[in-house]
């Protein structure tokens, strides 16, 4: 038969009662769909209002809506197969609205498609190619589904997925082989029933599967907080935080019943994929579920039944789940917004917890070190005090002030900034930023800490900071704002990255050896000359043992490890180089780095990097608590980095830098050197600016 | 149970002090001030004990204006009033005085048990709560760790030297200086905060206790603060020479002797 002279077959035109019945099960299936929807509509909307939400801007509200709904571009770009049967599945549907209209409208004689007329039978050809597309794609969903069963899709078998699977696959095939048959005979009337029947029983499945997520995601989608990791503002004297369902707020709702389970925000979860507690889906689906037994207005508490306080503070908060999520749902300032109810009211009870906490409420830096020991590092490191006349205002932050490591990477970035002969200074006093305990949820302190740097930065004129900490770069532009106008502030690679053209390239100053053996004593005097520099910058803790005791990671392992940054010569002069969560998803910074770090040698990539990285571990204030259960993150990063083969390991974190000093502290002489982008910078520079 | 914790509000840890145009003080207006840290062990065992058995924590501080936010932090941890005993010549007075001042509030109060820090991180006199007891005839203890309520009142856990802990049984009323360290503190919360700000916080002056020679009138100062000085920089750092073995035992050898820390 040639397909292309065949039109769509209608059955032949109905009797009164059989127009009756139909009739009497669209009202039937409307009604039990209502019956389903509205509580939750309602649940929803009962919820409390979101504070400081605004519809605008608009046009990028509409730009997302089309790009991720109408395109599908998330789906598809992170589950390539999947994601274009999924397209295909949703393309297929909307193609099917205005056949499916028709298809009713035919039942009862009112019929607007005419399958031999111009436009309708040029559509019915369309609605064909995308039922084909469609049927595939929900038959490769299936398979995927039933017999790859990927493990974060969980272990439960879902039959309703398969039951609609199957519902879907008969829409399209009934559609398709009403083409094969002639209008108005038995089969064309057979297949017209099935169709019909199918969206019929489908209907009332939607609300309480995942298929509500048909009805929802796009509003959620279009609704979004806007912005990464967008943490609301408490209101008013009793918001803690997520305590009860009284703080549930209708983006919150909205998104809990979006989720439709597909389990990627688990699949990228670090936590997750080291053995953890910790479920990002089913912290969604918790949500969910307490709302349905609860609803928006109990005074239960949500911790408990429904989620894990041990889940919530596992969390690094790397944001990969909420980058993941194609329902648009906002994982972080959920999970966040758990750990607020829980500290914010004394719930959460940890040791290590109330160390930092207590260690910020009486000093200055999530370390635990006194003062001043920052005060005598800048002494030692000459640096210019920020006095107002000067450009930049050089952020140490808690690493760069007082963790050994991470003064030598400020020390070198600074080294850089007096090669390029950037004006700065740094400040006499500086507080924690608050990032740690913002992401753990002590409001109370993060406030004190926000309002107090920024009086300080008022105080002092500061326009323009720079920083080696992608944590403090987001927490002073984006958290402080909830307090106050925060100045400009960038990350040291975008500094860097703007000046790529001035800075030292290897060669030009030193030679860097391309090829040698590691552990090599012999080195030439230029080498000499690069290497003894880094053991001036032994920072004094004598009086920090014991704070540094009290912390869960131990600050001061970089000074015993058995892998010195600036090692002998490298193997290769390839640098794998690691996305900070804070610094991609955070801040879509991706490239800045990696152009300063091919200055130094040839960039490769990690088979999980840009927007997929894969967190060190550290963050959350996850740094500052106990032992990991399970597998350590970093552990698990610092394997996959090796690799890929590259003699060095490229950071942009303090933070990261830090878990990997310790992970590949186990890696004994085999171990990458592991240096900041600063650092791989400053070993390039002329010998006289190497002091 | 009826428990009165003594506050005082000192310079935070990490300041940067500088001596001030009399020589006798610090200058006040570039430092934040703090809890003391003892203090804060003693308010912590008063929470304590009344979580288990029921009761009332009240503060009680002696200070200026200033000290009201860290009365407030105390509130916020979960006391339940406080009172803050004003007077314009606190900076002069030695423990006697402030002895008698913070007795005399705490009196009208008749509270079953009074807890102090063992000594302020300013002035680290030590004396402030022994003085009290006296004035108040109540029995005393020092070096306090812990405080378990017991049917006839209360055994506490003191600490000696060289690892050596005392318990011993007290009736109540009882006067305790608590040492640091002795438990876990809890931090502060946004809903603590909250709180405080709804708790009464009563103001009286040294007037309030009655005429100059009355017991709770402070006493012309016995001890009077002459200077104060920073203390001398001496950095004596020592490089122990030969193989890591040799050093590590000469090491040992001096923490043991020479600085007895160990
Ligand atoms: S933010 Fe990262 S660690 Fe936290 S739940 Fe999401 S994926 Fe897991
Ligand atoms: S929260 Fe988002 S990513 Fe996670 S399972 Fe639900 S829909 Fe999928």
């Amino acid at each position: 038969m040639n397909f292309l002279s065949s039109t769509l077959a209608e059955p032949q035109s109905f009797q009164t009662w059989e127009k009756l019945l139909l009739l009497a099960l669209i009202l039937l299936s409307a009604a039990i769909f209502l019956r389903r929807f509205a509580p939750i509509l309602g649940r929803i909307l009962h919820s409390k209002k979101d504070p400081n939400f605004t519809l605008a801007p608009v046009g990028k509200r509409s730009w997302d809506f089309f790009w991720e709904v109408i395109c599908q571009a998330k789906v598809i770009r992170e589950r390539p197969l999947p994601g274009l049967a999924h397209a295909f599945v949703f393309w297929g549907f909307c193609a099917f609205a205005l056949v499916t209209l028709n298809h009713f409208a035919v039942g009862f004689g009112l019929g607007f498609l005419d399958p031999v007329g111009f436009f309708g039978r040029s559509y019915s050809y369309l609605a064909a190619a995308f039922a084909a597309a469609c049927a595939i794609g929900i038959f490769g969903l299936f398979v995927r589904r039933f017999f790859v069963r990927p493990r974060w899709l969980g272990r439960k078998v879902s039959y309703e997925s398969g039951f609609i699977a199957a519902l879907i696959f008969i829409l399209m095939v009934t559609y398709l082989a009403a083409f094969a048959v002639r209008s108005a005979s038995p089969a064309a009337t057979a297949l017209w029933w099935i169709h019909a029947l199918s969206i019929l029983v489908f209907l009332p499945i939607i609300p309480h599967t995942k298929h509500l997520h048909l009805v929802l995601s796009p509003a959620t989608i279009f609704l979004s907080r806007g912005g990464f990791s967008k943490i609301p503002p408490l209101v008013g004297d009793e918001d803690f935080g997520l305590v009860t369902g009284k703080d549930l707020t209708q983006l919150t709702s909205l998104q809990a019943y979006s989720c439709v389970e597909c389990g990627r925000c688990t699949e990228h979860c670090p936590a997750n994929n080291t053995g953890k507690e910790l479920n990002p889906k089913q912290i969604i689906l918790g949500l969910r579920g307490y709302l349905n037994e609860h609803g928006p207005a109990s005074e239960q508490n949500i911790i408990g039944t429904y989620n894990s306080i041990t889940a919530d503070f596992q969390c690094t908060t790397c944001g990969a789940c909420e980058y993941q999520c194609p329902v648009g749902i906002e994982h972080l300032p959920i999970i966040i917004g758990l750990r607020r109810g829980a500290v914010n009211t004394g719930m959460w009870e940890d040791e290590h917890g109330a160390k930092l906490f207590l260690a910020l409420e009486r000093g200055s830096n999530a370390l635990g070190m006194p003062a001043s020991d920052r005060d005598k590092f800048i002494q030692k490191q000459q640096f210019p005090v920020f006095d107002g006349s000067q450009e930049y205002c050089l952020w140490l932050g808690c690493m760069g002030g007082y963790d050994p490591k991470g003064r030598e990477i400020i020390a070198d970035f600074a080294r850089v900034m007096n090669y390029l002969g950037a004006s700065y200074g740094v400040l006499r006093k500086e507080k924690c930023t608050g990032d740690p305990v913002r992401r753990l949820g002590n409001d109370l302190l993060f406030q004190q800490l926000a309002e107090s740097n920024l009086e300080t930065l008022a105080q002092n004129k500061v326009k323009k900071i720079v920083t080696i900490c992608p944590h403090c770069v987001r927490t002073i532009q984006e958290d402080w704002k909830e307090f106050g106008t925060p100045p400009a502030i960038e990350h040291h690679s975008e500094f860097l990255a703007r000046f790529a053209d001035k800075l030292p390239r290897p060669n030009q100053n030193v030679r860097v050896p391309q090829v040698s053996i590691p552990g090599n004593q012999n080195l030439t005097a230029e080498q000499e000359a690069r290497v003894p520099q880094v053991s001036t910058l032994r920072p004094g803790n004598e009086n920090s043992a014991v704070e540094q005791e009290a912390s869960g990671h131990d600050f001061s392992r970089a000074e015993n490890s058995p892998n010195p940054d600036r090692a002998l010569a490298p193997a290769n002069n390839k640098i794998v180089f690691h996305d900070p969560c804070y610094l991609g998803r955070y801040r879509d910074v991706y490239e800045e780095p990696r152009a300063v770090a091919s200055l130094a040698g040839e960039v490769v990539e990690a088979p999980r990097s840009h927007q997929r990285s894969f967190c060190c571990g550290a963050g959350g204030g996850l740094v500052f608590l106990g032992e990991e259960t399970g597998d350590r993150v970093s552990h698990t990063r610092v394997n996959e980095l090796i690799a890929t083969g590259a003699s060095t390991i490229g950071t942009a974190c303090p933070f990261c830098n830090s878990m990997f000093r310790d992970a590949l502290a186990e890696k004994g002489d085999a171990a990458p050197q592991l240096l900041d982008i600063a650092q791989l910078t400053a070993r390039n520079l002329p010998p006289a600016n190497q002091q | 149970m009826k428990i009165i914790v003594c506050i005082k509000q000192v310079p935070e840890r990490d300041a940067q002090v500088r001596i001030d145009s009399s020589g006798k003080w610090i200058e006040e207006s570039d430092i934040q001030f703090a809890m003391n840290e003892s203090d804060a062990y003693a308010l912590e065992e008063a929470l304590q004990l009344k979580e288990k058995h029921g009761g009332e924590v009240v503060i009680l501080s002696a200070g200026p204006e200033r000290a009201g936010t860290t009365i407030r932090e105390a509130l916020a941890k979960g006391a339940d009033r406080a009172i803050q005993v004003e007077s314009d010549n606190l900076n002069t007075l030695d423990a006697l005085g402030v002895a008698q001042l913070l007795s005399a509030a705490a009196k009208q109060e008749s509270p079953d048990l009074v807890l102090t820090g063992l000594q302020s991180d300013d002035m680290g006199y030590g004396q402030t709560g022994v003085i009290m007891a006296e004035l108040m005839d109540l029995p005393h203890a020092s070096l306090i760790l812990n405080v378990e309520k017991t049917d006839s009142g209360i055994t506490v856990k003191r600490e000696l030297e060289e690892g050596w802990f005392q318990n011993i049984d007290l009736p109540l009323p009882a006067v305790l200086m608590i040492q640091s360290g002795g438990t876990k503190l809890r931090y502060a919360t946004l809903m603590g905060i909250k709180k405080a700000k709804t708790k009464e916080l009563s103001k009286v002056s040294a007037a309030d206790f009655g005429a100059s020679d009355a017991p709770g009138a402070p006493a012309a100062p016995a001890a009077t603060l002459e200077k104060i000085t920073q203390p001398p920089k001496q950095k004596s750092t020592q490089i122990i020479p030969g193989s890591p073995k040799e050093a590590a035992a000469t090491l040992v050898e001096k923490l043991k002797f020479e600085v007895r820390i160990i």
